[in-house]
């Protein structure tokens, strides 16, 4: 299940800010990049940036599986057309890198949400969105990080139960039904509990925030972050039109 | 008969049961790529045996009854039922082993009474009358008759506790398996249920009941195994058994 594990890798001593510039910085990157060899180089620095963050190409595959088949099926049906050949594979060729593309950003994504607590992930949105917006949108991603592992947790539990009484017998459509309707009731069930948890504990719209550390591994992120944001601003003015 | 083998379980980084905030999660040992909550476990649980599996948090009672119908697979060894390997039967194993998880509310896939119990045995294909005759058999063996229609989420804990009890008999199986089910029931709702499980047995159902206390189910076993560290520390007559215990951090009886 995606969620933050404690360690002690380079990862992990990052403030979550640089993380999330850097995440930016290679987004703009892989936008800029769509051609093979650009994301060939974005799939070796994606590779350094997860050893950095004790996460294995592993990990990402095992998170994401439920999202590489629709990631695998936009080239696919992008190749289909209505009448001969019926399968056209070169036009397949743009959304697979696409694709990809999207797979690299979503391993960057498994690796920030592995080292970043999610109290730092709050703090850092409201840090870099000033105001009642900044402090709105880190709640909100608190809410989002701390939540949803609560909610796959719980479906992994009704179908767990389902199993027990021999539920996979049933037809597909049957056992989606089954889940959908017991996940939802017990998604309102917990959201009633969090809301009564959440007043419990005084939930402040400006909490004290934990401290910003801003250390000699962040000046080498954010080096990257601008050497990458560079490469995007090169490969944009190249292929423009003037 | 249920038959563990030799049977070793590892928990990879992050998985289900590590990190799932259930109370029995695995044993940590210092191993970061994981943690082992059994290592090497051997058990015979003979037909209509009453078996009390006790053990502290961690020490892998919830891992190993899970391996017993097959919702885990084990790294090394195996689970036999009937002299079936789970892995190559798991209809039969979850035929012949039903079970009842902590959490009540973990049980429930349907929102009335009636429509869950009814659950396990329309997976097996019976037909209407068989399954309506299940559902009210099992109902009455909670005391749940003529409450079929009752919404599960508006029961007390002790009447869901019931509710999935009779979810698991409805399956008709030889076993039972009740997974810490006196946890945050009050004196009536602990022995109303502990009751209807020793008519259970006194009818024939074999029943194993994981817990951290023994002080309300010891009297009425044939058998208690605690765990410790993911091994069998005890294996022996409830009165026996209690005495050799030591400091192993279980709840203990005050007279057996």
């Amino acid at each position: 299940m995606l969620t933050y594990e404690p360690g002690d890798s380079v990862g992990h001593r990052l403030d979550a800010r640089s993380k999330l510039l850097l995440q930016a910085a290679f987004a703009a990157a892989a936008f800029g990049h769509t051609d093979p060899v650009g994301l060939a180089v974005l799939t070796g620095l994606t590779l350094a940036l997860l050893a950095l963050a004790s996460t294995t190409p592993r990990d990402v595959f095992a998170e994401y599986r439920g999202v590489l088949p629709l990631l695998a099926a936009a080239p696919a049906i992008e190749s289909l057309r209505f009448g001969a050949p019926w399968v056209d594979p070169a036009v397949a060729a743009d959304p697979a890198l696409a694709a990809y593309r999207t797979l690299l950003l979503l391993a960057l994504v498994a690796a920030y949400v592995r080292t970043t607590p999610v109290r730092e992930s709050e703090a850092a949105v409201a840090r870099l969105v000033p105001g009642k917006p900044g402090r709105l949108l880190g709640l909100g991603v608190g809410l989002v990080f701390r939540f949803l592992p609560v909610l796959q947790a719980d479906i992994a539990r009704t179908r767990e139960a389902m199993a027990a009484r021999l539920g996979e017998e049933r037809p597909l459509r049957d056992r989606v039904r089954l889940v959908a309707t017991a996940g939802l009731t017990r998604a309102f069930s917990r959201t009633d509990r969090l809301a009564v948890a959440l007043r419990a504990r005084c939930l402040s719209w400006n909490p004290t925030p934990p401290e910003a550390t801003f250390g000699r591994v962040d000046a080498g992120a954010l080096a990257l972050a601008t050497a990458l944001v560079g490469w995007a601003v090169w490969s944009a003015a190249a292929t423009a039109p003037w | 008969m249920i038959e563990v083998r030799g049977l070793t379980h590892r928990y990879g980084r992050g998985e289900a049961g590590a990190d799932s905030g259930d109370a029995d999660g695995p044993v940590s040992d210092g191993d970061a790529a994981g943690s082992t909550a059994l290592r090497d476990v051997s058990l015979r649980i003979p037909d209509g045996e009453f078996l009390v599996l006790a053990g502290a948090n961690g020490s892998g009672k919830s891992t190993l009854v899970r391996q017993f119908n097959g919702l885990l697979t084990p790294d090394e060894g195996e689970v036999l039922v009937d002299g079936t390997p789970v892995v190559d039967d798991l209809v039969a194993a979850r035929t012949r082993v039903g079970m009842v998880f902590q959490e009540p509310r973990d049980c429930f896939v349907a929102a009335t009474v009636a429509r869950d119990v009814a659950f396990g045995p329309e997976n097996l294909g019976l037909s209407r009358e068989e399954i309506d005759r299940r559902v009210e058999r099992a109902l009455a063996a909670v005391n749940m008759v003529g409450r079929g229609d009752e919404r599960i989420d508006r029961l007390s804990g002790g009447e869901q506790e019931r509710v999935a009890v009779a979810g698991a008999l409805a399956m008709e199986p030889s076993h039972l398996v009740l997974d810490e089910p006196f946890t945050g029931l009050d004196e009536p709702a602990r022995e109303s249920v502990l009751t209807h499980l020793i008519e259970l047995n006194r009818g024939g159902t074999g029943v194993v009941v994981v817990t951290h206390d023994l002080r309300d189910v010891l009297a009425h076993a044939d058998r208690l195994v605690v765990l410790a560290d993911g091994e069998v520390a005890v294996d022996a007559p409830p009165a026996k058994g209690v005495d050799t215990l030591g400091d192993l951090p279980v709840r203990r009886p005050e007279r057996c």
